[in-house]
């Protein structure tokens, strides 16, 4: 498998992204009006519970919306997919002179890069928001987001090539982003999920939006206590990983052959 | 009329078509019910969530289900289908006037088992009058959020661009509205220098019609019905079922 030809893959897919100019803005903007109005407000409702906890729900909810928003943008690789198949680019990726493994592969890969430096200005702002106690646990922190984001690319792949229709993507994904946001540690506490409803906290336990927003707290110390080990959660986060970008690579492959994704 | 009302119908096969896309609101609404508002209920000691949230859902179902009418119109533009629809024997304003009310009239299909669910949970039923306003009320709603979807749709080209603005307006409507919390706490953001979103709110038709909904179900002392709820939809509607009849009368022959 040829780097440089896996990079050519990587660079495309990132110079596509910046493509984008109208839906990056409008995700920054939906960024700000997620931290300045959603978590202002509740903030205000939810003074009781955060005082519980010993933190800020507005500073709980910036570090969740960071993770909400990595896991979205990372999820717009499978629209390009769709965009491919409907206006005939998938004939063209194939007559390129790279293998369709380093084509895959390098399509994962660039879903979760482009993600990560797109949230990367988000990310430093927030930083100055929350502080930083420990560097050394936010670049685990941050590690594991790099790893998250390719997860979440991977596993978007998976599901727009199990998928022949755009619009069942779209309905799909917005499913999936309804429980895997609400039935994670994003939005609240997991203590408040196990009061309200104890399958709801179990499982949390078993969703990587909670890896990711659990470990990204505890790096920046905004929680010194994290419900799950920092050592499992990273573990967990691997899992996701590679379960998903080979599955995707697996899936994406055998779709590629004999126009199947018309 | 017998024009618009084959629009009509024809919007509303395509809408039990979009089987899928409606299991997908029906799942991210009880999520937000029965996940997310069970959750706040045990973090707010100043409003009994559940309670609060159960008629803001009413309005964020109604908002998302009108709302998919733009997404059929932005597809019809994007596989050029809206030729052969300029290409049926009624006036484009016909045309217009019946995709605009068809949005409203399937939203108001997709909220009423949220608005009978939102009885039920609550335990608490309106009288037949309050009902009605309920439903005038949901129904104007309804139409504008239409006009606002066909507005975008026929005047963005590419599915991102339709995805990406619909979120914005999304996340602007619910977001400054008192649906997720009440305006009594959104006014917290005067006191941040953001009064020009606390303005939106209060005049934000989602934050009439959930607290209308509120006013019948929930009562006073928090929530009490006053006609210029009612008035404030109108107006909504009035002027982006307008807009949407002429952009999509107008824009639709440039494509």
């Amino acid at each position: 498998m040829g780097l440089k030809k896996l990079w050519l893959v990587v660079e495309r897919d990132f110079r596509m992204f910046i493509q984008y100019k109208f839906m990056l803005v409008m995700r920054g903007i939906w960024f700000v009006s997620q931290v300045a109005l959603f978590g202002l407000v509740v903030n205000r409702m939810v003074q009781t519970a955060a005082a519980e906890v010993g933190i800020s729900y507005f500073q709980y909810y910036v570090a969740g919306v960071t993770i909400i928003t990595l896991y979205s943008t990372a999820m717009f690789i499978g629209y390009d997919i769709f965009e491919e198949a409907e206006h005939g680019v998938f004939e063209y990726l194939l007559t390129l002179p790279v293998s369709r493994r380093e084509l895959v592969l390098g399509r994962s890969i660039g879903g979760g890069l482009r993600s990560f430096v797109y949230v990367g200005p988000l990310l430093l702002i927030v930083l100055f928001i929350l502080g930083v106690s420990n560097p050394l646990y936010l670049l685990v922190a941050l590690a594991s987001l790099f790893i998250f984001a390719f997860g979440v690319s991977g596993m978007s792949i998976t599901l727009a090539v199990a998928m022949k229709s755009g619009d069942k993507y779209d309905i799909l994904i917005g499913v999936l982003d309804a429980l895997i946001v609400r039935l994670s540690t994003t939005m609240y506490p997991i203590v408040y999920m196990q009061k309200a409803m104890p399958a709801y906290a179990t499982v949390a336990g078993f969703n990587p939006l909670t890896y990711a927003s659990d470990l990204f707290r505890w790096g920046t110390g905004v929680e010194g206590y994290i419900p799950i080990n920092p050592v499992m959660g990273v573990l967990g986060l691997f899992m996701f990983f590679f379960a998903f970008t080979f599955v995707g690579v697996v899936f994406y492959e055998r779709r590629l052959e004999g126009g199947s994704w018309q | 009329m017998k024009a618009i009302l084959r629009v009509i119908e024809h919007d509303f096969r395509n809408f039990f078509r979009y089987r899928w896309f409606i299991v997908g609101l029906i799942a991210m609404n009880l999520a937000d019910l029965f996940i997310s508002a069970i959750v706040f209920t045990q973090m707010t000691s100043i409003v009994d969530y559940f309670q609060f949230f159960a008629p803001g859902l009413v309005v964020l179902g109604l908002f998302a289900s009108a709302f998919m009418i733009g997404r059929e119109i932005n597809m019809e533009i994007r596989r050029e289908i809206h030729h052969y629809m300029l290409s049926l024997p009624m006036t484009r304003t016909e045309l217009a006037v019946g995709r605009v009310l068809a949005g409203g009239l399937r939203g108001m299909l997709y909220m009423t088992p949220l608005l009978i669910t939102t009885f039920i949970v609550l335990h608490r039923f309106p009288t037949l009058p309050q009902l009605s306003l309920i439903l005038l009320s949901l129904l104007l709603l309804a139409i504008g959020i239409s006009g606002v979807s066909i507005s975008i749709a026929v005047s963005t080209t590419s599915f991102e661009k339709f995805v990406t603005a619909r979120g914005v307006v999304y996340y602007m409507f619910f977001f400054c509205s008192s649906v997720f919390y009440p305006l009594s706490i959104i006014k917290v953001l005067e006191t941040k220098g953001l009064w020009p979103l606390v303005t939106f709110a209060q005049i934000n038709p989602l934050t009439n019609g959930s607290d209308l909904i509120r006013s019948f179900l929930l009562g006073p002392p928090e929530y009490v019905f006053s006609p210029l709820m009612l008035l404030n939809v109108a107006i909504f509607s009035g002027i982006f079922a307008f807009i949407a009849t002429f952009a999509y009368s107008k824009i639709l022959l440039r494509h």
